[in-house]
């Protein structure tokens, strides 16, 4: 199988560890926190594939250097493709990007994520399809995609329609962030380890000589806490929010948030309204409809309506919004230059 | 003596020199059973969302809404089983326990919007919606749809259709907002189906301006009323009225049974029907009236009316008339019926086929793996023609929406006609599907879990109320017999209910039918055709005759029974083939069209192979009905590549289905019992 080994220095971006059984995988771009370029998706996908039918590996670690887990994906080199008229390579990496997040949705052994820090985007769908999903007091978990044009992706369509009530449209539309106590409440995590305690878990995990799911859930539990969720949580108000993200259309929900604004002036009402007056109208109404269709759908059936979704978004053909996100980014990074 | 000794010795010697030569079978176990997803073994090869959007008809996104909320919500009683998620009510709850939970998701639904303009958006697409989010209701939880359908078409229906403005006005938006809870009380312990020899009696008072309702005997007590055990507030009464002495035949009255706080009503006596083979989420109960007193206002108005001093008054002076006139808008139960018949049937077939393509048993061939059940052609025989005419009764009980949402006058006696042939066919269709797939599903359909067996149960009272399915069948024989009796009075041609075609000259079937000819669309519509026109015109014939011998003519047709069941059948078959056959012509050139070619042609012919009358009346020589017969067992292994994608355009998410639809091997395993 080719490897991906290249002449600037990419191989650095994915840091490889090997302890027993054990494979850690570390993303390694801290300043651009973990974003994930093409070369490390296509790395994490060989690695995976090589570890799969190596009987030497019974479980697979995956964690991010410096403060986030991950960022998401690598828009930047996105940007020049889009705006030269090359969105085909921008379609081969989502769809690169789609494949490796079936495969961990699939993979036969045990993946454990330690989301030590910020899980936005892409770096949801390297985490969240993975069997054990460790959160951190450090954890902020998002799916900004409708601010940007965009729609969650990455199967989020796939597992936000899974959690509780109607949570998955609040965070999918609005944008909201969670912190780790939120992430385990509404179960994006398995466990919640408070970050002083990963050294000792890490170690722990690297006796692991089997791939059995019981013996490595025993392990994480025994450094596990049960956080309390802050007090003006949104996931308190589950019974509003099912009310109003349960509504059939943009409008009635956004109007929902509305009269509910009146009675209670709870904060996340407030930032969920503006939230969805700022984002892109294209991005909430195909956001909202796919999560709905993921509800009823396989998470291979969800990626594979995704990337069709994506490829339309970036061809501008229904929207321009996420090509003009994409050229105010370009702008941006200009003239930081 | 001496022998059992000897036979001892011999019995202990042979223990002592067993012959200790190696077995020739090793005993090596079977490997475990391996699950495979489906869906990568048997890829579709046609667009199942265009199939599933013909099949459904309208509002899907609605649909998949609904689905999606139930889904979601507690109430709705979601189980994990191994790793997937199933959403059905717990049917191992006490009856009580049921009823509740049924108002409870009544209750969730109205929160949501799902019921939102029910009665007071009166539109075409308003009435469609409805439909559809009924249907994904009852696809749910067959209680739960009935006490919507008491609710909201027959509580509701009866105002909006029996009633005038005053009633729109004050009972309507009440009733969409649950304020009043309706139930509909026409049937007694003494009469069912012959709802004008109900026994309850009303009377006027005019001094006073009301109306005095009463149940004057045991067998005059209202039965089966669902929502009345525990819940309804108000009933529709139908009842005897008589205005000075003279009984101006059945009508319809609104009664409060109950007061907001739950507490019944002075002079109203109610008692519960007690646990059922099914349908225990409604709380059906038994009413009696004791000179109930009503205003003169709660008479529904709509045919006949009584003025404050007592004159009956009717712009239909034919009490015929008028009673057809008042139970014509009853025709939405009917549609409905029909539909949700057919959806019951998808869930069983849906569920069985899916089980039949990962279930092993049996190798033909030493040393070779066990089939899978739907590769067997006897398992195929069973199930494919099944799945063939759900797919052709899912076409006509669309077609038979569109035509009510959309109907005028004119149409009255069609949808009627059409209303009762297809409901009656369609449920016991459902019944007959419902039995072979929980027989196809082993022991494993005894679950209630698995849905299947269950839904027997659930559905079965639909081949006997809202009309009995036998009634039903004879009144579209003396319909048709009418229509014959007044083409030939008038020396006209024939008009309406598709009756055209004895028009023209008689179809001539070819005597030899290979292949190409028995799956041509024209042979088969020819075919029916002429079942129907020559069973029409013997029907007819021996009608006439018995009436010629001096045969009243109610007794002449109670005696042509058989006839007027095979017409019945010949009529409902050639309509949903006429359905069908638009459906498949409406559709572009493609692979789609060609699978509802391949369905169409399993629908005639299984029909032709299953009804006597095709050899008893000679339509198909012995010859040609033999080769009928090999004509159905080839389509059926033409059909057996098609099976699952056929059964995913139902359209039913997974998690209405049950476990044995997926890796039944896994939600049994040890890791998914409850600790």
């Amino acid at each position: 199988m080719a490897s991906f080994s290249s002449s600037n220095g990419q191989e650095d971006q994915v840091l490889v560890e090997e302890k027993s059984f054990a494979r850690t995988l570390i993303l390694n771009r801290p300043e651009q926190l973990n974003a994930a370029t093409d070369y490390m998706i296509s790395r994490f996908l060989e690695l995976l594939l090589l570890y799969e039918k190596d009987s030497n590996v019974k479980l697979v670690i995956v964690k991010g250097k410096g403060r986030a887990f991950s960022a998401g994906g690598d828009v930047t080199s996105a940007v020049h493709d889009i705006n030269s008229g090359k969105w085909k390579s921008v379609a081969i990496f989502f769809r690169k990007n789609y494949t490796l997040h079936y495969l961990i949705a699939t993979y036969s052994k045990p993946q454990v994520s330690i989301m030590n820090g910020i899980v936005m985007g892409g770096g949801a769908g390297c985490s969240t399809h993975g069997s054990f999903r460790v959160a951190t007091e450090n954890s902020v978990f998002s799916m900004p995609e409708t601010a940007l044009g965009l729609f969650p992706d990455v199967g989020a369509s796939y597992f936000l329609s899974r959690l509780p009530g109607h949570f998955g449209e609040y965070l999918g539309l609005t944008g909201a962030r969670l912190d780790g106590a939120e992430m385990l409440a509404c179960g994006l995590a398995t466990h919640f380890v408070p970050s002083a305690k990963l050294p000792s878990l890490e170690a722990a995990l690297h006796t692991v000589d089997s791939s059995d799911q019981a013996v490595i859930s025993a392990i994480i539990g025994e450094y596990s806490e049960l956080p309390m969720l802050k007090e003006q949580s949104a996931y308190h108000r589950l019974d509003v929010i099912n009310r109003c993200f349960s509504r059939r259309t943009v409008e009635d929900i956004l109007s929902a948030l509305e009269r509910e604004a009146t009675n209670k002036v709870d904060g996340w009402i407030l930032a969920s309204i503006q939230s969805l007056k700022k984002a892109s109208p294209t991005s909430l109404k195909i956001s909202l409809r796919s999560i709905r269709e993921g509800r009823l759908q396989g998470v291979g059936q969800c990626l594979v309506r995704e990337y069709r979704m994506v490829c339309h978004v970036i061809r501008g053909e229904v929207s321009k919004d996420f090509v003009e996100v994409l050229q105010l980014i370009r702008r941006l990074l200009y003239s930081l230059i | 003596m001496m022998d059992q000794a000897l036979w001892r010795a011999w019995v202990i010697k042979n223990h002592l020199t067993l012959d200790p030569s190696p077995q020739t079978r090793s005993l090596s176990g079977a490997p475990c059973l391996d699950y495979s997803l489906l869906e990568l073994i048997e890829p579709a090869s046609f667009d199942i969302a265009a199939m599933r959007a013909l099949l459904d008809g309208h509002n899907v996104p609605e649909r998949d809404w609904l689905f999606g909320l139930m889904t979601q919500s507690k109430l709705f009683n979601p189980r994990r089983v191994g790793s997937r998620v199933f959403v059905a009510p717990d049917y191992n709850q006490s009856m009580e326990q049921q009823r509740e939970l049924t108002m409870r998701r009544i209750k969730f639904l109205l929160e949501k919007g799902v019921v939102d303009g029910w009665l007071t958006r009166g539109t075409v697409e308003e009435e469609l919606r409805k439909f559809a989010l009924q249907e994904v209701a009852d696809i749910y939880d067959h209680s739960l749809a009935i006490k919507l359908g008491v609710h909201f078409f027959l509580w509701g229906g009866a105002i909006q259709f029996f009633g005038t403005e005053r009633h729109h006005v004050k009972w309507l938006r009440d009733t969409e907002n649950y304020v009043v809870k309706g139930c509909f009380a026409m049937t007694e312990l003494g009469h069912g189906s012959n709802v004008r020899g109900i026994e309850t009696v009303t009377t006027y008072d005019p001094r006073t301006e009301d109306f005095i309702i009463n149940t004057p005997c045991e067998s005059a007590q209202k039965y089966w009323i669902g929502g009345a055990a525990n819940h309804a507030t108000h009933t529709v009464a139908f009842s005897q009225l008589n205005i000075n002495g003279i009984n101006q035949g059945v009508h319809a009255f609104i009664v409060q049974i109950r007061d907001a706080d739950g507490n019944i009503c002075p002079n109203i006596r109610i008692a519960d029907c007690g646990h059922k083979i099914g349908l225990n989420g409604v709380d059906n109960g038994r009413i009696w009236f004791d000179n109930v007193r009503i205003p003169r206002e709660n008479l529904l108005n709509s045919v006949a009316d009584v003025s404050p001093d007592g004159e009956y008054l009717s712009a239909i002076k034919d009490p015929d008339q008028r009673f057809a006139a008042f139970l014509a808008p009853l025709t939405a139960g009917r549609v409905s019926l029909a539909v949700s018949a057919i959806y019951s049937a998808k869930i069983g077939l849906a569920i069985t086929i899916r089980y039949a393509l990962s279930r092993r048993a049996f190798s033909v061939a030493p040393n070779q793996p066990e089939v899978l059940l739907l590769d067997y052609p006897s398992h195929q025989r069973r199930l494919l023609p099944l799945l063939a005419k759900t797919y052709a009764m899912s076409f006509s009980a669309n077609h038979l929406k569109m035509i009510y949402v959309k109907r005028t006058p004119e149409l009255n006696k069609t949808i009627h006609i059409l209303s009762s042939a297809f409901k009656a066919s369609f449920t016991w269709h459902n019944m007959r599907t419902l039995q072979e797939c929980r027989e196809a599903c082993g022991g494993q359909g005894l679950k209630t879990e698995n849905r299947v067996g269950h839904l027997k149960g659930e559905k079965d009272v639909q081949s006997t109320f809202e009309g009995d399915n036998n009634v039903l069948m004879q009144q579209i024989s003396k319909t048709l017999f009418a229509e014959y009796l007044a083409a030939r009075k008038r020396n006209e041609p024939f008009k309406g209910l598709g009756l055209e075609h004895m028009n023209g000259p008689c179809p001539v079937l070819p005597q030899q039918l290979p292949s190409t000819v028995l799956r041509g669309g024209q042979f088969q519509v020819d075919a029916f055709r002429v079942r129907e026109r020559d069973l029409l015109n013997r029907f007819a014939e021996e009608i006439l005759q018995r009436q010629a011998r001096g045969e009243r003519k109610e007794h002449a047709l109670l005696s042509s029974y058989q006839l007027a069941e095979d017409l019945g059948r010949a009529f409902s078959d050639r309509c949903v083939l006429q359905n069908f056959v638009e459906v498949e012509e409406n559709s572009p050139a493609g692979s789609l069209r060609d699978m509802l070619a391949l369905l169409r042609s399993m629908y005639s012919l299984t029909c032709m192979e299953e009804d006597a009358s095709f050899l008893r009346y000679g339509y198909l020589s012995t010859e040609n009905a033999a080769a009928v017969r090999k004509e159905v067992a080839k389509l059926c292994s033409e059909l057996r590549p098609h099976s699952l994608a056929l059964v995913n355009s139902f359209g039913i998410p997974d998690a209405f289905l049950s476990p044995i639809a997926f890796n039944w091997v896994e939600a049994n395993s040890w890791s998914s019992v409850q600790h």
